[in-house]
């Protein structure tokens, strides 16, 4: 072997370059998570999880030998499915600011940080699990989304799912159910199992028993002081993407007990007089945790969310009736859609309605609008929400931003301004 | 309690009642707004329409003097009865109701699909109830003023479609009902649609829930009295996410339960107050019954969460053993 051959090559160099940028933000975002002493013991586990994204994140996904890894993007990806095959479903949607940089070359500038983010770990060994993955489900949410599936196709299986946009009508009901049953196929065809109704059923069973803590949590999410922090709450969810359903849920059980414990004794991580704020827009995902720190360091606290990873993830459930397989496939199917408060539908009625319903039942003060430069979807629809506050008389803040750093000292002057204005309401009134 | 568990025990309660009731001098009069068979002898009370089509069946100028007055008050019953319980007729009483819930319940057991309609074709079938109500008036009026063609032997055309005559009877053994009538023309044709609608009555169940109840004129007339029934069903629109659980899981397939985000009394024409579309929702306090404005049953996540899981409770416990 000649010794040029094992020099690494310039794509090598640069994929380990990025995988020490990330372990060191990784390692910088706890240094300073950790230093808050009030937050809640049981999110040490939750914690661990994102711990090991330093490092190449070998780590972070944990499935048994053979167990296939099926990635999905969106909330649109039916994830029953999945685990009736017996497979493990990592949600792929990334807020590495570190690989946009190599997302940049399949995209053009303008493109959302996200979808930059994922491309360029798509394309580069810097995260274990992006390679793993034995099928990619990607729904074409948005076009970025879709365009994504077809430049990923050369290099991995994809399965495109077709969301359909307006949901209120027959024939695209139809056509979504036939959409998860050619993703069902796609599954069994990847793991070589055949879902049937006993496992089907099983799954839905399992998420169901997962969303019991999870409606459990958002209750306590809401109480007044707040026992828990939004950025904490955000990660919780956000766990979710990469870990096992059942001991995911046990963990959040065990969060749930130690927060019923803390509301009872009065514990609390903000005190009564922090602004109650709710954040909707574009998601957030670990490292991208900018904002949710700005807001939180500043003395508000994060009462609720709508974000697709988070709040809006796990709350719809599965109603089984009849308990035949079509009978589920159909309620998988509407669970996914129906209810989805996703801007990319013809309507905003459900997205109205929940945020409203949120502020309602968090008395949240103020909403934060996050849009990442580029999120057409959420942008659009930003005109629409800001009358709709306006409205009903509650300020909003919007907040244009991406995944680098640089903004950081703009978006704390902008935030600690919008705090004071709520602070400023409550003396009012 | 399962609401749907008790609602089968109510069912079950109103059929023993219903059609043995009179053996134990129990009787609830004849002007019930529900399928329980006059022909079922000794009943513990029965359906109003064989009655009703007796008194129509007379000349018009009767009406103005105490014919009218009878019509009224046995009517005045009729509407007092749906006032009270408004559709829980239907969802709660009514034997018929009953044979289809049991029959799609058997259905259940051994895992056989059901179809739904289509959208448009169900918004049309939603006429022929009223098609046959039109019918069971006409008819006997215009057997009572002499209009040709219409012979003495349609008296109550209705019931001699009526599957609940050859059928109810059978129950107190008396099969005597259950037969074709040869001896004319509209007999013979009247009949023989009884005995079918008995055989889709059986059949249909095993494709559809509530089939029979979809052409039924009793849910016409009950259908009447929806918005000023003491029991309602309601809707907090706002709540509502839209996720179309309800609507799925309503027997009737009424659409208007998941699409409604402004109207609050959502008792639909078809409704028949089963309350499937509460054990379904989801979201917390998005669809409530309530009697006389008084909440009675309310959709919660907490609770959906249990009713599904009823019977993964079940499997642990199964497996314990
Ligand atoms: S035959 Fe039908 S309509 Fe007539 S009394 Fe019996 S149940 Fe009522
Ligand atoms: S609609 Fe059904 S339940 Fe109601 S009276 Fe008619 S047959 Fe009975
Ligand atoms: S089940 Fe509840 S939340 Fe869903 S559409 Fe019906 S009323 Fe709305
Ligand atoms: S709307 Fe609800 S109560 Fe009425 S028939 Fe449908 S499921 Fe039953």
């Amino acid at each position: 072997m000649k010794a040029e051959d094992k020099k690494p090559s310039r794509r090598e160099r640069l994929a380990k370059k990025i995988k020490t940028n990330l372990s060191m933000t990784v390692r910088e975002l706890f240094e300073q998570i950790d230093e808050d002493r009030s937050r809640p013991k049981a999110m040490a586990y939750f914690d661990s999880i994102f711990k090991n994204f330093t490092g190449g994140g070998e780590n972070v996904v944990q499935v048994p030998e053979g167990q296939k890894v099926i990635g999905t993007y969106c909330v649109f990806v039916p994830e029953e499915l999945v685990y009736a095959a017996g497979a493990h479903p990592v949600r792929l949607c990334a807020g590495t600011y570190e690989s946009s940089e190599v997302g940049e070359e399949y995209l053009p500038d303008v493109a959302c940080p996200m979808v930059k983010s994922e491309m360029g770990l798509e394309t580069m060994p810097i995260l274990d699990f992006y390679q793993k993955c034995d099928l990619v489900a990607l729904p074409g949410s948005c076009h970025w989304k879709l365009k994504m599936a077809e430049m990923l196709e050369e290099r991995k299986p994809v399965h495109v799912l077709d969301v359909p946009r307006i949901k209120e009508r027959e024939n695209s009901r139809q056509y979504w159910l036939e959409e998860v049953k050619n993703f069902k196929a796609a599954v069994e065809k990847t793991t070589g199992t055949r879902i049937t109704r006993k496992t089907l059923k099983g799954a839905i069973r399992t998420v169901q028993a997962a969303q019991v803590e999870v409606h459990r949590f958002f209750e306590l999410r809401k109480a007044i002081p707040a026992p828990i922090l939004g950025r904490d709450a955000l990660a919780v969810m956000n766990a979710y993407f990469y870990d096992d359903v059942s001991r995911w849920a046990a963990a959040l059980a065990e969060l749930n007990d130690e927060l019923e414990q803390r509301i009872a004794e009065g514990v609390h991580v903000a005190p009564a007089s922090s602004a109650r704020i709710l954040l909707t827009g574009s998601p957030m995902v670990f490292p991208n945790w900018k904002v949710p720190m700005i807001i939180e360091d500043l003395g508000g606290v994060l009462v609720a969310d709508e974000f697709c990873t988070s709040q809006r993830y796990l709350s719809d459930m599965v109603a089984m009736d009849e308990g035949t397989l079509n009978d589920m496939m159909m309620a998988i199917a509407e669970r996914y859609v129906l209810p989805c408060s996703c801007p990319m539908f013809s309507n905003t009625l459900e997205r109205r309605d929940k945020l409203l319903q949120l502020i309602e039942e968090a008395q949240v003060e103020g909403v934060i609008y996050h849009i990442l430069k580029g999120c057409h979807p959420y942008d659009i629809e930003l005109k629409m929400m800001e009358k709709l506050m306006q409205d009903k008389g509650i300020p909003m803040l919007k907040i244009e931003t991406d995944y680098s750093p640089q903004d950081v000292e703009q978006l704390r002057t902008r935030i600690e301004a919008f705090q004071e204005t709520l602070r400023g309401r409550r003396r009012v009134q | 309690m399962n609401v749907q568990r008790l609602r089968l025990i109510s069912q079950f309660v109103f059929f023993v009642l219903l059609t043995y009731g009179g053996l134990f001098a129990i009787d609830l009069g004849s002007r019930m707004p529900t399928f329980s068979c006059a022909f079922v002898p000794d009943n513990g009370g029965s359906c109003f329409l064989i009655g009703f089509q007796h008194m129509l069946s007379r000349p018009l100028p009767e009406f103005l003097g105490e014919q009218g007055i009878r019509l009224l008050k046995s009517l005045g019953i009729v509407a007092l009865w749906a006032v009270v319980i408004n559709k829980a007729w239907c969802g709660w009483i009514c034997p018929f109701g009953l044979m289809q819930d049991l029959l799609t319940r058997l259905r259940n057991l051994v895992f056989i699909d059901m179809s739904r309609f289509g959208w448009v074709t169900r918004k049309r079938y939603k006429s022929v109830k009223y098609i046959l109500l039109a019918l069971l008036i006409l008819i006997p009026l215009g057997i009572g003023n002499g209009v040709p063609g219409l012979s003495r032997d349609w008296t109550a055309p209705f019931c001699q479609m009526c599957p609940a005559r050859p059928l109810m009877p059978l129950f107190r053994g008396d099969f005597s009902e259950f037969h074709i009538d040869f001896s004319s023309w509209p007999g013979l044709a009247l009949t023989t649609i009884a005995v079918i609608l008995v055989g889709l009555l059986f059949t249909s169940a095993f494709v559809k829930r509530r089939f029979l109840c979809s052409y039924c004129p009793m849910l016409a007339v009950l259908s009447l009295f929806d918005k000023v029934g003491f029991l309602s069903l309601n809707k907090d629109g706002q709540k509502c996410t839209r996720c179309g659980n309800c609507s799925r899981a309503c027997p009737m397939e009424i659409r208007e339960i998941e699409e409604e985000k402004t109207l609050s009394n959502l008792v639909t024409q078809d409704c028949i107050l089963c309350l499937k579309c509460i054990d379904a929702c989801p979201e917390n306090q998005a669809l409530e019954a309530r009697f006389l404005g008084m909440p009675i049953y309310t959709a919660s996540a907490e609770g959906f969460l249990k009713r599904q899981n009823v019977d993964l409770l079940r499997l642990k416990r199964k497996k314990k053993r």
